[in-house]
């Protein structure tokens, strides 16, 4: 089931998602990326109802890029993790979205940050967090291992490990995750931890 | 609103850059009967003539002067049933600060949301600006306070004023009468002279009102048989 | 489980002589899984009122955002800081606005009045006032609150014992709370200045 964690290091900001699209009992992908692209230097993780989850996400992609046309300068990190909040705050009490974010992101003036925003839109800015079943296993590792001022080898390391107590305490674990990482040289796909690989179609 | 092309503000600048319609309730409130009022040192004097169409008419049943909040009074020049819309307005915007704050309204606070109302009547479609202005007396912390709102919307504080009818002859005398020490009673024996001024026949009680408000913070319109008290006063 | 104790929280403020102080915990949870541990449910709203919002994180902060807002228009509009009694009067309306779909937080509100009266008051969720004279608690420790209180509590403290007995009321408390703890904040005001001290706990 749905494991979605990221941590904040030495100059750098790190997010993890699984790349399953499950339904009841039936996966039907395991290659899907839940975690997208704000702009050049925000990332944005969700976890939740699907349908929700890709709305959302989108909405908040748009919304953040108009920004950005409007007024030729990007939205800071922080003030980006507001605007989400502020949106799903008010979706709360009409028809609330079933979706939890880890939004990272890199600004010049204040580096490295992520933040926490869950479906009933509570904001709060962290080092490292969890969502989904990982989250039990995730958060237990980071408590355990992680330190500030992390390097990427180092961060990398405690992202292994999460994974691994992931696939090997979980029943339900996902095989497959991605991850991304958002440093001064804007967000970009780090990496992908496979246990099952996409099986292509056979053709005709 | 918005359902013809007609229904812009008919409160439209002319090419001279004036707006003459404010101007018109300018003069309708210069042809009102005179009202004026003084800030003394502890409290609020309004006073106003109560000049009636006909003798017939029951003259306890007209109230120039009214009550906005316990500690707020208001009288104007001008048109009558537009100064009734202006205070029904007015108490309702006081009641509902009280509603929300448990706390009565600031004069000031009063003062700009029924001058707001006044301004947005100038360049709301449908609609004509009020044709009074008004002179509103309260006490709060701030002390007593004394102003004067007009047909555009615009107000200001004063230490004594007058409009309607004679009022360059009535702001004259105050302008002469005027003491910044000076305390409530005597500010009603000015206002009183002040209205004897320009007053066309002989002044009583019945033809003239005045409100009071002092340090107990509690604004009342005086009875006849209080203004007589103080018409003999100033005999 | 109430949707109040979602998240976890312990508010408490106390009456001294001519100075107040108000406390809580720092966690922020979810259910019994803990996010972060510098949270913070207490806000200044000028220098001599302070506003805590106990209960659904994500409710405090709405309601501390409108509360804000609300309040830097009045001092535009008045060119004065609100009165403790105005400003609890104001969040009463704002709640009862939400008579039939509130904000599940119970709002803890302290200030210096007039000529340095210290003000504490408490409300529940739809905005019905409890004024005190000596303490107010709110929250998931509320009823451990109660009764460190009521033993410690002394009428006229100065605010340097009212810091201590107000802390050791919060420690005592949330230790036997399993939603609120992992440290304290603390705010002691006085007409001359405000102390914010943050204070460590068992941290477990």
């Amino acid at each position: 089931m749905e494991c979605v964690f990221g941590l904040v290091g030495n100059d750098f900001a790190i997010v993890v998602a699984d790349t399953s699209a499950v339904h009841s009992i039936l996966v039907h992908k395991s290659n899907e990326d839940k975690i997208m692209f704000l702009d050049s230097h925000k990332l944005i993780a969700a976890s939740g109802e699907p349908g929700d989850r890709v709305q959302f996400t989108e909405y908040i992609q748009k919304n953040v890029a108009l920004y950005q046309f409007r007024n030729g300068i990007p939205l800071t990190t922080s003030a980006a993790a507001n605007f989400t909040r502020g949106e799903l705050a008010t979706a709360l009490r009409k028809n609330p979205y079933s979706v939890n974010i880890l939004l990272a992101g890199y600004d010049k003036e204040t580096g490295p940050s992520l933040y926490y925003i869950d479906y009933l839109a509570t904001l709060h800015k962290l080092e490292k967090g969890a969502f989904g079943y990982g989250s039990y296993f995730s958060l237990s590792m980071m408590d355990r291992h992680y330190h500030s001022g992390m390097s990427v080898e180092e961060a990398i390391d405690l992202v292994d490990k999460c994974i691994n107590e992931i696939r090997s305490r979980l029943v339900v674990a996902p095989p497959n995750f991605i991850i991304k990482i958002v440093d001064k040289d804007g967000a970009r796909e780090y990496a992908w931890r496979q246990s099952v690989a996409d099986t292509p179609a056979p053709s005709a | 609103m918005g359902d013809s092309q007609y229904s812009f503000s008919l409160t439209t600048f002319s090419p001279s850059g004036k707006l003459v319609q404010i101007e018109h309730a300018l003069t309708a409130v210069g042809s009102g009967q005179t009202s004026l009022g003084i800030k003394a040192a502890n409290g609020v004097v309004i006073a106003t003539e109560k000049k009636l169409p006909s003798i017939l008419v029951d003259e306890a049943s007209v109230q120039k002067i009214q009550l906005l909040t316990p500690n707020i009074g208001v009288v104007y020049s001008g048109m009558g049933p537009d100064f009734r819309v202006l205070v029904r307005k007015s108490r309702k915007q006081a009641e509902q600060y009280h509603r929300l704050y448990k706390e009565p309204i600031p004069v000031t606070q009063l003062v700009r949301e029924v001058a707001a109302v006044m301004q947005e009547f100038t360049q709301s479609g449908g609609v004509r600006p009020f044709g009074v202005s008004l002179l509103v007396a309260g006490f709060d912390d701030n002390g007593p306070q004394l102003y004067q709102v007009d047909p555009s919307g615009s107000y200001f504080s004063w230490k004594a004023s007058a409009m309607g009818k004679n009022v360059s002859n009535a702001k004259t005398f105050l302008e002469k009468r005027y003491t910044d020490d000076m305390e409530l009673d005597d500010a009603v024996h000015t206002a009183i002279l002040t209205l004897k001024e320009g007053f066309e026949g002989q002044i009583s009680a019945k033809n003239i009102e005045i409100g009071i408000i002092g340090e107990d913070k509690k604004f009342r319109v005086l009875t006849p048989a209080e203004i007589d008290d103080y018409l003999g006063e100033v005999e | 489980m109430s949707i109040f104790e979602y998240n976890g929280s312990a508010l408490v403020a106390m009456v001294g002589k001519n100075c107040f102080a108000i406390a809580s915990d720092r966690r922020l949870g979810v259910q019994l899984q803990t996010i972060a541990t510098d949270f913070k449910r207490i806000s200044k709203i000028h220098d001599k009122l302070f506003i805590g919002l106990s209960g659904l994180a994500t409710d405090a902060q709405t309601l501390y955002q409108r509360l804000v807002f609300r309040h830097k228009l009045y001092q535009l509009r008045e060119e004065r800081d609100m009165k403790p009694e105005t400003f609890a009067s104001l969040v009463s309306a704002i709640l009862y606005e939400k008579r039939f779909g509130p904000y599940f937080t119970q709002p803890v509100i302290a200030g210096l009045g007039d000529d340095d009266k210290p003000f504490i008051c408490t409300m529940d969720a739809i905005g019905a006032k409890e004024l005190a004279k000596d303490f107010v608690v709110a929250g998931t420790a509320s009823e451990s609150l109660y009764g460190a209180c009521e033993a410690m509590f002394k009428p006229d403290m100065e605010a340097e014992e009212l810091f201590e007995t107000i802390s050791q009321a919060l420690l005592s408390s949330v230790d036997r709370d399993c939603l609120s703890g992992w440290g304290g904040h603390v705010y002691v005001v006085t007409p001359t200045e405000v102390k914010e001290r943050i204070l460590k706990g068992r941290m477990d």
